[in-house]
């Protein structure tokens, strides 16, 4: 991989760091669990994302293998919340 | 080549990101947050991870893999969140316009 | 069934990678030793025309994120859609995954009787 591309990977890990925040606001503001839990996904899908352009741009196969995991394990998870949280809401 | 179109991929996926995330901000429904949110998290991670899969060709299994459960995943979590958080919203009306403990001659 | 582990022998090499003699049988072992339902035979050949309209939906979900960043869509509504009686769960699926996975229309609700509740966004009309 050349220098240039290098720098390219950098400036976009940094943008999707700074594209983080906005989720991040939206959940410390927000008062209804629906709207939190949409920027809690956003949060899990973007920060994978990252682990995952990491691993591309230091070479390294097993940060892949985890960002991977990642991306399955927290939606997975956020799915189970969703539906406690329904059911918290039934009863 | 590859290079100028794994950036053009990267960005492209950036810029959904950026577009369909600041939509959390405002004070929209959930469902309305929830379609921008599927273009930002879904359409815009796969066309980076696309990017990724142009620089570095030799890993496809892992990118392929992260591709489909991405799809996958992000799907089934819009499908879910729509239909929990719409069953909610329903139950909350329901307790409002029908309250069981409410009888007549309360209201002063 | 043969869908079935034809779908887990997928994930499985594109999990590890790996073509050795070893780890195909580990793959082909895994594949057929968990556990699968009985209840609904699926074909091959649904399975593979499944993967195929996935990929057809995958241009029009980013010509429709386009539509959304182009021209702005503020107005919400809620329509009902029908679809054929008794499908098969995989087939429900699927339907409930196209019309999810596109941008602009997100299914809420899968009624047995063959509708389905599907939220749509669509641009504000334009005043005469």
């Amino acid at each position: 991989m050349t220098s240039v591309m290098m720098t390219v990977l950098n400036i976009a890990i940094i943008a999707m760091t700074l594209s983080i925040l906005i989720p991040m606001y939206a959940a410390w503001k927000d008062e209804d669990i629906w709207q939190t839990m949409l920027s809690m996904a956003s949060i899990s899908t973007k920060s994978s994302l990252i682990v995952l352009m990491l691993s591309v741009l230091r070479d390294d196969w097993m940060i892949g293998v985890s960002g991977v995991i990642m991306i399955s394990v927290g939606n997975a998870g956020f799915m189970l919340l969703a539906h406690i949280l329904k059911r918290m809401g039934e009863a | 080549m590859i290079e100028v179109l794994s950036s053009f991929c990267i960005l492209v996926g950036l810029v959904f990101g950026f577009w369909g995330t600041s939509s959390l901000l405002g004070s929209r429904s959930v469902l309305f947050k929830l379609h921008n949110l599927s273009v930002s998290d879904t359409l815009g991670s796969i066309s980076i991870i696309v990017g990724l899969l142009f620089l570095r060709p030799r890993e496809w299994p892992l990118l392929l893999l992260a591709i489909i459960s991405l799809m996958l995943w992000n799907t089934m979590l819009g499908y879910v969140l729509a239909s929990c958080s719409s069953d909610a919203v329903k139950n909350q009306h329901d307790v409002l316009y029908f309250d069981p403990d409410f009888e007549i001659g309360d209201e002063s | 069934m043969i869908g079935d582990v034809v779908l887990r022998l997928i994930i499985w090499f594109l999990l590890t990678a790996n073509f050795t003699i070893a780890n195909i049988v580990i793959g082909l072992l895994i594949a057929f030793l968990l556990p699968r339902s009985s209840a609904s035979p699926e074909r091959l050949k649904d399975l593979f025309q499944g993967i195929w309209k996935i990929i057809l939906a995958i241009p029009q979900a980013y010509a429709e994120a386009v539509e959304l960043i182009l021209n702005p869509h503020t107005e919400e509504e809620i329509v009902m859609e029908r679809v054929q009686l008794r499908r098969s769960p995989g087939l429900v699926f699927l339907d409930i995954f196209l019309i999810t996975f596109t941008p602009k229309t997100t299914v809420l609700n899968y009624h047995e009787e063959g509708w389905y509740e599907v939220h749509q966004v669509r641009p504000r009309r334009r005043l005469p």
